[in-house]
This record gives C-alpha cells, sequence and structure tokens, in this order.
C-alpha cells in the first residue's frame, strides 16, 4: 500500500518534469534562421545595433514611431546628405513651374523591389495617395496637405500639383514617412503589411522580426541606386543588420561593452565618460536638431505678462545646466531652432536673446509688479535627466523670488496634463529637423494642444504661414528668420539646451560616418569579423 | 475519491470563475480608460492636424462613451476575438501567443530549479535541525529571500556574463540566453520554498509515526525518505498550482533586465502606451491562467492527499 502511494507521488513528479520540459524544449527551439543570426558562420558581417524601443509595425504609413529598419528597407525619392542639402533619391531631378505649384519627378530607372517588381510612378502616385486618403488615418498626412494631386505622366514621370507654393515638399518627401512603398504588396498583403511582410526598394531587406526582441535585416545584392553623394552607391558591405531591443539602460551598455551590441545611439551622458576611457568603443558627438526648453501658459497670469517672460529666461544659467544636468555635453540654447539646420536658424538668436542676468530678472519681475515673488508649479516627464532639470531651475528660480513646485508625470500623464490644460511652467523637448516644427508648436490653430505653450497671437500666425508658403527655400529661410527673431523678442519660450547627439560605436565598426539625421550604414560603412 | 464528484466539483469552479472573470474585465477596462492619457497620442506623434487625429479616434472607437466601448470589447471578446492593438494594429490574441511562451519557458526552468535545490536544502535543514547544515541552509535562504530578484539577475549578469563572458548579457532564443534569468528567478524562489519544505518536514517528523517507525528499529533513512518526506511534501506540491500567477507574472522585472519579450514587459510596455485592447486581453488571459492554477491545485491536493472529499 505505501509503496503504491509512493509509486504515484514519483509518478506525478516525473510526469511534471516531464511535461515542463517538453514544453520549454518547444519553446526554446529558436525558429529557423533565427540561430543565425546570433552566432553568424565565418565572414558573415553582421552589425548588431540596441535600441531602447521596439517598432510596432513596419508600415510607416501607419506610425509616428519610426524604427531606423525602415531607413534602410525603404528609399525616398529625395536623399539628405550629410549637411542636410537635398539631393536626387529615387527621384534623379526634379523641377518646379514658375508659379510653384506644379514639380515634376524624373524617377531613376532600373530601379527594383525586393520582391523582383520594378520601381514605377505608380508606386510614388499609390505611396502618396495612401497617405492622403483620409481613411489610412495616416499621422503623415497633414504635412502632404498642401498636395493636391498626384500625377502619373508616364512610367518614369510624376507631376505633384499643390494648392499653394510650398518649398518644404522636399523635406517631407525626404522623411522616413515618405519612403516609396510597393502597390502590388502593399495592397496583397493588407493588414499582415508592416509586421509579416515588407517591401521596399532600399539596400536592406526585411528578413525577420521577433516582436520586442529583434528586427533582421538582410542585404539586398541588387542594389546599385544609392544616392550620389555616398562613396558607395552599390550593395552594402554589411551582410546583416540586427536591430535588438534592449529596454533596460544599463544592459544595453553591458551589451556594446561586451560586443553583443556594435552601435548605440542616444548615449546618456552620465556614461559618456566611462565609455570614453574603454579602448574598444569610440563616442561620437555631433550636434543634434533638438531642442530642450522650458515653456509657460503664455495666455495665463502671470505669463501674459512679456516682463514677466523675459524675467524668467533671464532667471536661467544655461551653461549651469549644461555642467550639471548633462555633464557637459551640449550647447546652451538661445533660439527657436536647432543651429545644426544651418539654412532655417536665425544665427543672432545668442546675441538677440537674453543673458543669464539675475537681476534684471528681479527688476522685471517688481517692474510687472511681483517684486514680492511668485508662486509657481513647475511639470515635467519623469525621466531621470529632466526630473534632475527640474530640481537645478527650481533652484535658479528661486534665486529671482519665483518658488516653483515641481510636479512629475509618466509620458501618457504628460500629455493628458498638457492637453487639459493644468499647466504653468514646464520643461519640453522636441526632435525635429526642420523650421516647420514652430507651426506645429506655435501656430494660434494649434493651441491647446500642440501649441501647449497656449500662445494665440496674430502676428506669429501671419509671419509663420507666410514663411511656409514662400515659393522657394531660401526665400522661406528667411521669412522664419524673421519669425525667430520675433518669438525671441517676445520670449514665448525660454530656450535652454540644444543636446549632442551621443553614438558609441564599437571598433570593429570602419568608415563609420556621422549624419544627423538617419545613419547610412550602406554608405561604406564596414565592419570587422573575427 | 470519488473521479465524478472532482469532475462536478470542477465543473463547479469553473462556473463560479466566470462572474470573477466578468469583474476583473470591468475593473481592468475602468481604471485604463478612466487613467489620463490618450493611445492616440501616441501613434500620431504632436505633428498631427486635429482632423486626423479625430479620424484615428473615430476609427479606434475610442470617440463613443465608456459604456458602449465596454460592450463592444465584450461582446467581441464572447466571440473569442480580443480585439486588435492600437499601435501595433495587429489582432491581440496574435500578440500574447507570440509573448506567452516567452514568459512560460523562463517561469518553468525557475520553478524546475527552484525545486531541485529547496527540496535537498529544505529536508537537510530540518532533519538537522539546529546543526551546522540547518543554519548555513536557511541563512542562504535568509539571504535569497531577502534580495530583490531583479537586483539578483543583475549581478549574475554581472558576474557570469559581463565580467566572466560565459553567457549573452541578454536577449532571447537559445538555451544560453535562458540560463541567467531562470537562475535569478528560480534561487530567489528556492529560498521561500526551501524554508517551507523545512517547516512541512519538521511538523512531519514530530508525529507520532515517525516515532513509531524510528522505535521499531527502521534505519533513519528509511524513516525520513519513505514516511516523513511524502507527507511533508504535500502542502508543497499543492502549492504548485498556486505557483501559476508567480510563474507568469513573477517576472515582470527580469525580462526588462534581460531583454526578454516576454508578457510581463507586454503589458508594462502596454499600460505606458495605453494600449488598451492589449493591456485587457493579456489580464484576461493572466487571470484565467491563475484561476486555472487554483483549480489544478484543488485536484493534486485530491491526488495527493486521500483524506480529501469534495462535495
Amino acid at each position: 500500500m505505501m509503496s503504491m502511494k509512493r509509486g504515484r507521488l514519483l509518478t506525478l513528479i516525473v510526469v511534471a518534469c516531464l511535461v515542463s520540459g517538453l514544453i520549454m524544449t518547444g519553446c526554446s527551439k529558436p525558429p529557423a534562421g533565427n540561430d543565425a543570426s546570433n552566432q553568424p558562420q565565418a565572414q558573415e558581417k553582421v552589425l548588431v545595433l540596441g535600441y531602447d524601443r521596439d517598432a510596432e509595425t513596419l508600415n510607416h504609413i501607419k506610425t509616428s514611431w519610426y524604427s531606423d529598419a525602415l531607413i534602410y528597407i525603404y528609399d525616398r525619392l529625395v536623399s539628405r546628405d550629410y549637411n542636410f542639402n537635398y539631393k536626387p533619391g529615387l527621384a534623379e531631378s526634379w523641377d518646379t513651374s514658375e508659379d510653384g505649384l506644379t514639380w515634376t519627378f524624373h524617377l531613376r530607372k532600373g530601379v527594383k523591389f525586393h520582391d523582383g517588381k520594378p520601381f514605377t510612378a505608380e508606386d510614388v502616385k499609390f505611396t502618396i495617395d495612401t497617405i492622403k486618403n483620409p481613411d489610412t488615418a495616416s499621422p503623415f498626412a497633414g504635412d502632404l496637405a498642401a498636395i493636391n494631386e498626384v500625377v502619373v505622366k508616364d512610367d518614369h514621370t510624376v507631376d505633384i500639383i499643390l494648392d499653394y507654393p510650398f518649398p518644404n515638399l522636399l523635406f517631407n518627401l525626404s522623411n522616413t514617412a515618405a519612403g516609396i512603398v510597393n502597390k502590388e504588396a502593399y495592397e496583397k498583403y493588407g493588414d499582415e503589411y508592416g509586421s509579416k511582410y515588407v517591401v521596399g526598394t532600399g539596400p536592406y531587406i526585411f528578413q525577420e522580426w521577433v516582436k520586442g526582441d529583434k528586427i533582421v535585416l538582410v542585404k539586398n545584392p541588387e542594389y546599385n541606386w544609392g544616392p550620389e553623394w555616398m562613396s558607395n552607391r552599390g550593395p552594402a558591405l554589411i551582410d546583416k543588420i540586427v536591430l535588438r531591443t534592449i529596454p533596460e539602460e544599463n544592459s544595453r551598455l553591458m551589451e556594446l561593452e561586451t560586443g553583443g551590441v556594435h552601435i548605440l545611439r542616444n548615449v546618456p551622458a552620465a556614461f559618456v565618460e566611462k565609455l570614453e576611457n574603454n579602448a574598444e568603443i569610440e563616442i561620437v558627438k555631433g550636434s543634434a536638431t533638438k531642442l530642450g526648453y522650458l515653456a509657460y501658459a503664455c495666455d495665463k497670469k502671470p505669463f501674459t505678462d512679456v516682463r514677466v517672460r523675459r524675467a524668467i529666461n533671464h532667471a536661467i544659467n544655461r551653461e549651469e545646466i549644461i555642467q550639471y544636468v548633462f555633464r557637459g555635453v551640449g550647447q546652451p540654447a538661445y533660439g527657436y531652432l536647432p543651429p545644426a539646420l544651418q539654412d532655417e536658424y536665425y544665427q543672432d538668436s545668442e546675441k538677440d536673446a537674453y543673458k543669464y542676468d539675475p537681476d534684471k530678472a528681479k527688476q522685471l519681475l517688481a517692474e510687472a509688479g511681483f517684486a514680492g515673488g511668485l508662486k509657481l508649479t513647475l511639470s515635467s516627464d519623469n525621466s531621470t535627466e529632466n526630473s534632475r532639470l527640474a530640481q537645478v531651475l527650481q533652484n535658479q528660480l528661486k534665486q529671482v523670488g519665483i518658488d516653483v513646485e515641481i510636479q512629475l508625470y509618466d509620458s501618457s500623464s504628460y500629455t493628458a496634463m498638457l492637453k487639459e490644460g493644468k499647466q504653468e511652467l514646464f520643461i519640453r523637448l522636441y526632435s525635429w529637423p526642420n523650421a516647420d516644427i514652430l507651426d506645429w508648436f506655435l501656430l494660434s490653430s494649434q493651441s491647446p494642444y500642440p501649441n501647449h505653450s497656449r500662445w494665440v497671437d496674430n502676428k506669429t500666425d501671419e509671419m509663420l504661414t507666410k514663411a511656409a508658403r514662400m515659393a522657394t527655400w531660401e526665400e522661406r529661410a528667411e521669412e522664419y528668420k524673421k519669425a525667430q527673431k520675433y518669438l525671441i523678442e517676445q520670449a514665448v519660450w525660454c530656450p535652454i539646451y540644444v543636446p549632442d547627439n551621443l553614438i558609441a560605436v564599437r571598433k570593429e565598426v570602419k568608415n563609420f560616418k556621422y549624419h544627423p539625421w538617419m545613419l547610412q550604414y550602406n554608405d561604406g560603412f564596414d565592419l570587422e569579423v573575427k | 475519491m470519488g473521479v465524478q464528484a472532482l469532475l462536478k466539483y470542477i465543473i463547479k469552479k469553473i462556473v463560479t470563475m466566470i462572474p470573477v472573470l466578468v469583474c476583473i474585465t470591468v475593473i481592468v477596462f475602468l481604471i485604463l480608460h478612466l487613467a489620463p492619457g490618450d493611445p492616440v497620442d501616441l501613434i500620431v506623434g504632436p505633428n498631427v492636424t486635429p482632423e486626423v487625429y479625430e479620424n484615428i479616434r473615430n476609427k479606434l472607437g475610442l470617440d463613443q462613451p465608456l459604456t458602449v466601448q465596454y460592450f463592444k470589447f465584450m461582446s467581441n471578446l464572447l466571440r473569442g476575438d480580443l480585439g486588435t492593438s492600437i499601435l501595433q494594429q495587429r489582432p491581440v490574441s496574435e500578440i500574447i501567443i507570440e509573448r506567452f511562451p516567452v514568459t512560460l519557458e523562463l517561469g518553468l526552468s525557475a520553478l524546475i530549479i527552484s525545486f531541485a535545490i529547496a527540496l535537498p536544502a529544505g529536508i537537510i535543514a530540518a532533519v538537522n535541525r539546529n546543526s551546522w547544515p540547518d543554519y548555513a541552509c536557511m541563512s542562504g535562504a535568509l539571504v535569497g529571500m531577502s534580495m530583490p530578484t531583479f537586483w539578483f539577475g543583475i549581478l549574475l549578469m554581472y558576474f557570469f556574463a559581463y565580467k566572466m563572458r560565459l553567457f549573452p548579457i541578454s536577449g532571447y532564443g537559445t538555451l544560453r540566453h535562458l540560463v541567467l534569468p531562470a537562475f535569478a528567478m528560480g534561487l530567489t524562489d528556492a529560498a521561500v520554498t526551501a524554508r517551507m519544505v523545512r517547516s512541512s518536514m519538521l511538523e512531519v517528523i514530530r508525529q507520532d509515526y515517525i516515532r513509531t517507525a524510528r522505535s521499531k528499529g527502521l534505519a533513519e533513512k528509511v524513516v525520513i525518505n519513505q514516511h516523513a518526506l511524502k507527507n511533508a511534501l504535500i502542502p508543497i506540491v499543492t502549492l504548485l498550482g498556486l505557483r501559476m500567477g508567480w510563474l507568469l507574472g513573477g517576472s515582470v522585472i527580469l525580462e526588462n533586465v534581460f531583454s526578454r519579450p516576454g508578457l510581463g514587459r507586454l503589458i508594462v510596455d502596454s499600460i505606458l502606451a495605453r494600449d488598451y485592447p492589449v493591456v485587457q486581453g493579456a489580464m484576461i488571459v493572466l487571470t484565467a491562467s491563475i484561476m486555472a492554477g487554483n483549480i489544478l491545485a484543488d485536484i493534486l491536493y485530491a491526488v495527493v492527499d486521500p483524506r480529501i472529499k469534495y462535495n
């Protein structure tokens, strides 16, 4: 009797172990092809990139979170070289009618999609029409609002007809969001496009996506239509790119140090010193097209008074912030655009702006009737850097008699709070390589969100609208400069810093070239393999 | 034990599960939708016209009253449809099926490691009560219990992957990727289990029938292995079923530290992005699994202890 019961118990345990063992082997068996990407065969060059966040979908028409994979899978009509100049991409050349309303694009011949279908004007029309179709609800639709119609002239010529002159078209067509899709494939795969199937003309072909883990791209051996400004216009030298998602910052850095990852973008400033001491890693720094600023609800008291806004600008010691919050990495900001946007940036921003001058700040506050000081709230998202920035700002504002109470939010709640309009002082950082960011944040029609400064001003509207609709890129840039000058005068924001792009690159990567917006791994980048 | 009685009991249990599940859907739904934040912001970013924004809200049905949204969600659920992810724009069930095995794999291997260590340690401690092996095992257990799993995971990663380079730092796919997180989760859990085994064993050793076994001259080994252990294990084995929640939900932070694309990470990411359908779907699957675990515990209990009757 005893032994029988014992036997039953034993069997139970054994069965439990077996079942779990079976499930485990079932689970841990990697899908075919997966193993190869982790343990490359000799000579295969596999470049591994680390990211904090996975793509949501690889259908760029339906997302606003653009995975870097999209840069390499797709080509765009227009490309942007290392100095932010607009250069031919899938379009060999383009010309504009005299009224600036008709843009004719001459398309490159002999380009093929990854599935073998030749690239034609139909694909261009399809891509733009799909983005603009209200049923698609593409986040990018607004950027192409100026386009009235796309007309296919022949297989390799396409006319883009505009409602009003819009020189920024070149920028929009060179964006990740404007990658040209394959009409046939896009229609054929329907809802599965972007997750199981992705077809472009780019230097890398989509191979596999293990959601939450990695995206694997293999090189396109037929690629020979790289833009003219690239030293390598043919197939990439690196055979495979693996984009890994590693959410923990520390794990990402350890992966980089042990060689599990070759390149990390957006390295936190706090780690720079440690990595710079590592002989296997180089830190590439470049000015980013980002701007961190302190903003305030301009329609609320006391911010309705320009003297208060200027006082806040005078109260902020930007050098100190860069030193203590960003460990010396980055530049103080005085204007409303990042200086990396060479054409559009107002060069006299610093000269016109409000220097650190606490006495002047106090005086302005007194003039505005706040000699006794002010009590305000300062909101921020709860990221490490921004919460530290909030504390330093709190301290600096206290010096001029402004007492602030800090309120931290997770990013979703932060957006919701701004939409509700509860903010007084608040911290923001934008990342965008074009002057049209000012339209988004400061036009009256965008208030209360995304114009969360609640800046409603006719003159600003006039200036920005005029700038956007100038006939040429140069005239447009001039008008945007005037607008920036005016914004400085009005102290609509308090610009604080332009962060540096910090890219950590392992020494196995050869020919690394910094690009301010899209790293071009097919442009002669090479990888040393053991 | 009557098989029929047990079956009847299980069916009864399953029926009572339904209202609990419905309650869970209401709670999860309300908490998510009443929390500030809007998933559409994450899809579109700030650079979007109000028309597109409204268009997307309308497509997702987010512009309808909460009650309408809830009943739509429930009627889809009853047809076995968990909905479509707002951000990934794919069926939620597909997303969960991808993630579930990743979490299960880690949970089960941790469980095996935990029991493989806790059983011998607990028995040795109990048999040698108040002597050095007992102290050694129990102080080890105390250390393991006091250490947060994620911290232990980082330590293992630091020494075995970063310093000694024996394992990959993070990632998923091969057995080598599994070793460190499984040990991090398994060892910390072994601490708790070992203490349970020890106390349960001690209780049994004090029983009269053990004294009888000893006094009739049986070898100590036989007394422990055949008489004591079997009965001491009853509460431990039944706890296996209740471990279901820990198995699936206990590795959330570890999944982040070791970048494993599991269910826990999916839930956390989706909560932060307010991807309502994914959070709802994942919570329902998680709740249902935990309930299934409870039923399993009841069954195990009946299997290992013939004194239990179900009515």
